[in-house]
């Protein structure tokens, strides 16, 4: 099971703590990339097409066939506690950086997003943009195999499956809050 | 609406009515064996406005018979069901279609990244990609999502240019002179590349309204996010402004031409809004703004 091979996972960890939380972290992004791919196999792979109804099916038997192998996913299966403490710690230093007009800028792609707060095995709403991501943010995190991407929606990070359109895992306030940018 | 921002809306507008006694007119040499693509961004309503700017870029194509375009991104905005293609992109083109014009997309942050899947934006599957077009290499970014991995593909790929005309395009706009302001860390990010690698021009959307910069460290900026949407009376006159237009919806028609490159930028009613002749960067030797034979917005 997806869920209980990572905190078995857990328990061997090495010396060093910053390294081995990153490389659990790996651990448990490659074991999603697995289920990603079972999925993959089970629904097809999706070649160009001039059909969107073929992208559009695909995309949605894609995150039906992935929330079913993670049913009992929950929040924290990736991002845990520990994960959580280290990620949290690299955006508001990162964030402490930044210029008055980058954090407008972030502020403002916020701003964009109706307010929702995302959970884990949700799909990413469709008709909402997604903030762009902060390049100088992405050089400071672990990078991600594709398809996760990290985004942040409010104060929250998420990974999110792009093909499938579906939130994997959610850090809450990972990010400062949009009204403490530029103070 | 701010007053200000009112009677800058209304200088746009007489600016525009001043130049459109001569605005039916195509402005671009038709050199032959040149380079002609439409530029448009911000496009996917499936609204009136989307449909009439549309009609008028059929219109132009008449004069100026482009064969590819740059969609700047925002390609369908809400939802992105098979009816939505049709509304938003298939049915508004599809004289373009039909015509064989090869339509190069980039992604918005409106865009659902399975549209790289969609043939007819030719993405080939890929969030970022190059293609060539004569002596012009294109450069398509996305910059929703400007991971190390897409910069260190950019770098290879400008450095493997060689003397082509480099052209990038995205979504988000790096400078601009919009209410909401650059995307700074995009700058921060990309400017440096762009520089090192002497890129020339750089296309970008995510604003509705169009926009000419004054060249920054040598390289133009435009921005061209009103194909559709219309943020109106959003631009206020900065002295990176060289011309704008926030009244109504646009699209520009582009022809490279060996070392020149000749635009011309239209309003949704076929008025022409701002022209003008850019020197490549490359043979370039002052940065002084671009030559404009017609009177440009906000001078």
């Amino acid at each position: 099971m997806y869920v209980a091979d990572f905190r078995a996972d857990a328990a061997a960890q090495p010396a060093n703590p910053m390294a081995a939380t990153l490389a659990d972290f790996k651990k448990r992004v490659d074991g999603f990339l697995t289920v990603h791919k079972a999925a993959v196999d089970k629904v097809g792979a999706l070649d160009l097409t001039k059909s969107p109804k073929e992208i559009a099916d695909r995309e949605t038997a894609l995150g039906e066939a992935l929330r079913a192998a993670r049913k009992d996913a929950r929040q924290g299966d990736i991002l845990t506690l520990q994960i959580g403490k280290v990620f949290r710690g690299i955006i508001r230093k990162e964030f402490a950086r930044r210029s008055r007009l980058a954090l407008k800028n972030r502020e403002e792609a916020q701003d964009e997003l109706p307010a929702f707060t995302p959970t884990v095995n949700q799909i990413y709403p469709t008709t909402y943009p997604l903030a762009t991501f902060p390049p100088a943010l992405l050089k400071e995190l672990p990078e991600l195999p594709k398809p996760i991407e990290y985004r942040l929606v409010r104060q929250n990070l998420i990974l999110r499956d792009s093909e499938a359109n579906l939130i994997v895992d959610v850090l809450p306030n990972a990010a400062p809050p949009t009204n403490a940018l530029g103070e | 609406m701010p007053q200000r921002r009112r009677l800058l809306a209304l200088a746009v507008v007489v600016a525009v009515s001043v130049v459109a006694g001569i605005a039916q007119d195509l402005q671009l040499p038709l050199k032959s064996n040149s380079i002609r693509f439409l530029v448009m961004g911000d496009t996917g309503t499936g609204d009136s406005e989307q449909y009439e700017t549309a009609a008028q870029i059929l219109k132009w194509r008449q004069k100026f018979p482009f064969t590819f375009a740059l969609m700047l991104g925002d390609n369908l905005y809400g939802s992105e069901r098979p009816q939505d293609f049709v509304k938003k992109f298939e049915r508004p083109y599809r004289a373009l279609l039909d015509d064989k014009v090869e339509f190069n997309a980039a992604l918005g942050n409106h865009d659902d990244q399975n549209q790289i899947y969609y043939k007819p934006f030719n993405l080939d599957g890929k969030r970022y990609r190059t293609f060539k077009k004569g002596a012009a290499r294109f450069f398509v970014l996305d910059s929703n999502y400007l991971d190390p991995e897409q910069l260190k593909w950019l770098e290879k790929e400008l450095e493997g240019a060689g003397s082509d005309w480099k052209i990038a395009y995205f979504h988000h706009p790096m400078y601009t002179s919009a209410t909401r302001g650059p995307v700074i860390e995009l700058r921060a990010a990309l400017e440096p590349l762009f520089v090192k690698y002497n890129v020339d021009v750089v296309f970008s959307g995510h604003e509705h309204l169009y926009e000419r910069i004054y060249p920054q460290k040598g390289i133009y900026y435009f921005t061209e996010g009103g194909s559709a949407k219309l943020r109106a009376g959003d631009i206020t006159k900065t002295s990176l402004t060289a011309a704008g237009f926030d009244t109504d919806r646009s699209f520009m028609l582009v022809e490279i031409a060996g070392d020149e490159l000749f635009f011309q930028t239209i309003s949704r009613k076929g008025a022409t809004i701002d022209n003008g002749i850019l020197a490549r960067r490359k043979v370039r030797t002052d940065l002084s703004p671009a030559r404009n034979p017609a009177t440009p917005v906000h001078q």
